[in-house]
C-alpha cells in the first residue's frame, strides 16, 4: 500500500513562498496542495503556472483542504493574524513561519501559546541555522576550541535600499531592517552564546532614512557583544551575516561563505562550503532551503520537535522590541 | 513530440564554445563575497571587461555567457563599438534573477516587479513583445508572456550588440529552470524551446539539478542534444546535486554533446590547470565557461582550454 503524501499549503506567493512550495514539492512523502495568495493578479496567474494546486484568497478558505502542514511567507506584520486563523480554525497542527515569528514579542507569545494547544510541530525560518559555516562555528564554540567567549562582534548588511529613496512604508512593509535582516545575526547569536540581555542601543541614521541602521550591545554570563545592522551598505550585493568572536582560547570568524579559527597556539584553519559537506539532493536558489525543509518536514512527519521552534524564535522578537524600546527612548 | 533541431549558426561546427563568464563582472564570488570587496572596482567598468573579453578571444575564446543586465550590454556596447562583436557567441541567461529579486524587495513584491518590467516592456517601443505581452495579460497566458519577455530581452542584446551579433542560445536562469522543475511546470519546458528554436536559436537551460533535468527533458521527449544545458561541474562537486558521481553518471549516459560546465573553477577555489584538466576528461560537453578578472588570467586560462580540450 503506497504512503499518504503529507499535504502541504504555502500562504504568501512572494519569492520565499516560490523557494519553500518548490523544494516542499520535491521533498519525498510531500505534497504541495495548495496555495494562498491575495494578490488577484498574482493568483489567476498561479492557477494557471502551478496546474493542479488549489489556489485561494483567504486563510479560511484553506481549511476543508485535509492540510498537514502549512507554510506562512507573507510579509512580517501579517504573520500574527495569518497564523491565528490557521490554528483557531484548526486549518493544520504544524506550522512553518518565515522569519520572524511575529512583529511584536507581544504577538509571539500569543502564538506560542495557541502553537501548544495544537499540539503539531513548530518552526520559524532562521535559514541561517542551516548553512554549513554556521553549524561549523557552532560546533568549534560548543567544543570548546577558542575557549569561554569574551566578546564577539556581529553584522548583518546588505545593499537592499542602498541609493533608494523610498520612504517608511516599504521600510515598514517588511518589518523594519531589524526584523528583515538583524533578526537572522540576532537568532544566530542566541543559538552560538544562549540568552542574551539588551544593554546600549545607538540609531545609525543617514540622507535617506533614519530606520535602517542600528547598532546595539547585549550581555550573556559576562560576554559582550556588539551588533551592526544595516541594508543600505555598499558593497554588499547579497545580503550577508557575520560574526567575529573573541575567546580565552583564540579566535573565530564566520560570515556566510566561509570559518577562520585562530588558535592562541598557533594554529589557524580556513574552511569554505566546499570543505563543509554543503551538496543538497535537489537545489533551488540556495542549498540552505532544502535542508531547512527537509529538517521542519521530518520533525512534523516524527512528531517531534523542530529547531528553532516558537521559543526558540520568540526570544529574538523580544530582543528586537527591547532594542527598538531603547532606541526610541534614545530618541 | 520530437523537437526538430534546426541548424544554429556555429563557428565551426566541431568547435567546442570557450566561453568567457560574467561572474567577475558583476562583482560575484561563489567563494566568498568578501574576496569581492578587496576586488579592483575597475573590474566592473565595461570597457575594463571588454578587454578581458578581447584578451580571452585572442587566446581561444569564442564566446561570452553573460545574464542579461545593464551592466553585461553595456560590454555587449563596447565590443560592438570596438567591431569585434562578430568574433563572439553570445549565450545569454535571462533573466537577471539578482536584479530582479532587488527589484521586488524595493517596489514591493511580486506585482509590484510586474508592473515595473511591463512599462519597461512599453517603454522599449518593441511592438511585438508589447502586443503578445497583452493578449497574454488578458488572457491570463503564461506561455504568451514568457513568449513577450524571452522577445523583449533578445531585443535589448540587439539593440546593444547590432543586427550582426551572433546570439546562439538564450538559456534560462537555473531560479527559472529549478523552479520549473520543482513543480513540474512542463508548459515552460515546451514554450522555450519551442519558442527559441523558432528564432532559430539554441533553447538553454541553467541549472544545478543537472540529473533531473535530463530526466525531464526525456519525459517531454525533447532530445537533449537540441538544446544547451549550462550546469555546475568541477573537480570537488560543488554546486554537483544530487552528487558529483549521479552528474557525471548522467553525462556519461548522453549520446551527443548537450553540456556546457560552469563553476569549473568552484569559484576559484581550484586552479585552472587542475580544473581544466578534470573538464577535459568529460564526456558530451559542447564547451565550457570561465570567468576571469585580470588579463593575464584569461590568456593562461583559455590557452589551457584550447590546448586541453582540443578546441
Amino acid at each position: 500500500m503506497s504512503k499518504r503524501k503529507l499535504r502541504v499549503a504555502v500562504v504568501g506567493l512572494g519569492k520565499m513562498g516560490l523557494v519553500h512550495a518548490g523544494i516542499l514539492n520535491i521533498l519525498p512523502d510531500v505534497q504541495v496542495a495548495a496555495l494562498c495568495e491575495k494578490s488577484n493578479l498574482i493568483r489567476r496567474f498561479s492557477r494557471k503556472i502551478f496546474k493542479g494546486i488549489e489556489t485561494v484568497d483567504d486563510v479560511e478558505k484553506l481549511s476543508k483542504l485535509n492540510l498537514d502542514i502549512v507554510y506562512v511567507t507573507t510579509p512580517i506584520p501579517s504573520h500574527f493574524s495569518v497564523a491565528k486563523a490557521i490554528f483557531v480554525n484548526e486549518i493544520a497542527s504544524n506550522l512553518f513561519i518565515e522569519k520572524t515569528l511575529a512583529q511584536t514579542y507581544e504577538q509571539s507569545k500569543q502564538l506560542i501559546e495557541l502553537a501548544q494547544s495544537s499540539a503539531g510541530t513548530n518552526m520559524v525560518g532562521y535559514l541561517r541555522r542551516f548553512y554549513v559555516t554556521f553549524n561549523k562555528a557552532r560546533d568549534l564554540i560548543l567544543k570548546g576550541t577558542i575557549g569561554k567567549t569574551i566578546s564577539f562582534k556581529a553584522y548583518a548588511y546588505s545593499s537592499d535600499f542602498l541609493g533608494t529613496e523610498k520612504g517608511t512604508q516599504t521600510f515598514t512593509a517588511r518589518g523594519g531592517v531589524l526584523r528583515d535582516l538583524g533578526c537572522h545575526a540576532v537568532d544566530l547569536a542566541s543559538w552560538f552564546f544562549g540568552d542574551l540581555e539588551v544593554s546600549s542601543v545607538r540609531r545609525v541614521p543617514n540622507d535617506y532614512n533614519p530606520e535602517e541602521s542600528f547598532n546595539f550591545t547585549v550581555e550573556n554570563s559576562g560576554a559582550e557583544g556588539e551588533f551592526d545592522v544595516s541594508w543600505c551598505k555598499k558593497d554588499y550585493r547579497l545580503p550577508e551575516v557575520g560574526f567575529s568572536i573573541a575567546g580565552s582560547k583564540g579566535k573565530l570568524d564566520v560570515n556566510d561563505d566561509e570559518v577562520r579559527l585562530s588558535e592562541d597556539n598557533g594554529g589557524s584553519h580556513l574552511w569554505y562550503r566546499h570543505d563543509l559537506g554543503d551538496n543538497v539532493p535537489f537545489w533551488l536558489a540556495l542549498p540552505e532551503y532544502y535542508r531547512e525543509d527537509q529538517h521542519f518536514v521530518r520533525s512534523a512527519m516524527e512528531s517531534s520537535k523542530a529547531e528553532p521552534d516558537f521559543q526558540a524564535a520568540a526570544k529574538v522578537d523580544k530582543i528586537i522590541d527591547e532594542v527598538e524600546k531603547k532606541a526610541g527612548e534614545r530618541d | 513530440m520530437k523537437w526538430k533541431r534546426r541548424l544554429v549558426k556555429e563557428i565551426r561546427p566541431d568547435a567546442k564554445a570557450l566561453l568567457v563568464g560574467d561572474n567577475p563582472f558583476h562583482n560575484i564570488s561563489h567563494l566568498s563575497q568578501g574576496r569581492t570587496r578587496l576586488r579592483d572596482k575597475a573590474m566592473a567598468l565595461p570597457e575594463h571587461a571588454a578587454d578581458l573579453i578581447v584578451t580571452a578571444v585572442d587566446n581561444g575564446a569564442n564566446g561570452f555567457m553573460f545574464s542579461v543586465s545593464e551592466t553585461t550590454l553595456a560590454i555587449l556596447g563596447v565590443l560592438r563599438q570596438r567591431g569585434e562583436i562578430e568574433r563572439i557567441g553570445l549565450y545569454a541567461i535571462v533573466p537577471y534573477a539578482y536584479e530582479y529579486v532587488k527589484l521586488s524587495t524595493q517596489v514591493g513584491g511580486i506585482p509590484g516587479l510586474a508592473r515595473k518590467v511591463a512599462k519597461q516592456i512599453v517603454y522599449s517601443g518593441n511592438l511585438k513583445a508589447m502586443s503578445t505581452g497583452l493578449i497574454g495579460f488578458i488572457m491570463t497566458d503564461p506561455v504568451r508572456l514568457l513568449k513577450t519577455y524571452l522577445t523583449y530581452e533578445i531585443s535589448r542584446i540587439r539593440s546593444f550588440a547590432g543586427k550582426k551579433a551572433r546570439i546562439e542560445s538564450v538559456l534560462l536562469h537555473e531560479v527559472v529552470t529549478d523552479l520549473a522543475l520543482a513543480m513540474s511546470m512542463d508548459w515552460l519546458f515546451k514554450a522555450h524551446v519551442g519558442y527559441a528554436l523558432k528564432m532559430g536559436l539554441t533553447p538553454g537551460f541553467n541549472t544545478c539539478n543537472f540529473v533531473r533535468l535530463l530526466s525531464k527533458l526525456e519525459d517531454l521527449e525533447t532530445s537533449p542534444g537540441n538544446v544547451t544545458i549550462a550546469s555546475p561541474f568541477n573537480k570537488v562537486g560543488f554546486q554537483m546535486s544530487p552528487s558529483k558521481r549521479e552528474c557525471e553518471q548522467a553525462l556519461r549516459s548522453l549520446s551527443e554533446p548537450t553540456l556546457i560546465p560552469i563553476s569549473i573553477l568552484a569559484a576559484g577555489y581550484l586552479r585552472p590547470l587542475e580544473a581544466i584538466e578534470y573538464i577535459a576528461t568529460l564526456p558530451n560537453i559542447k564547451g565550457v565557461v570561465a570567468g576571469v578578472s585580470k588579463n593575464a588570467q584569461a590568456s593562461e586560462t583559455f590557452r589551457l582550454m584550447r590546448e586541453k580540450l582540443k578546441a
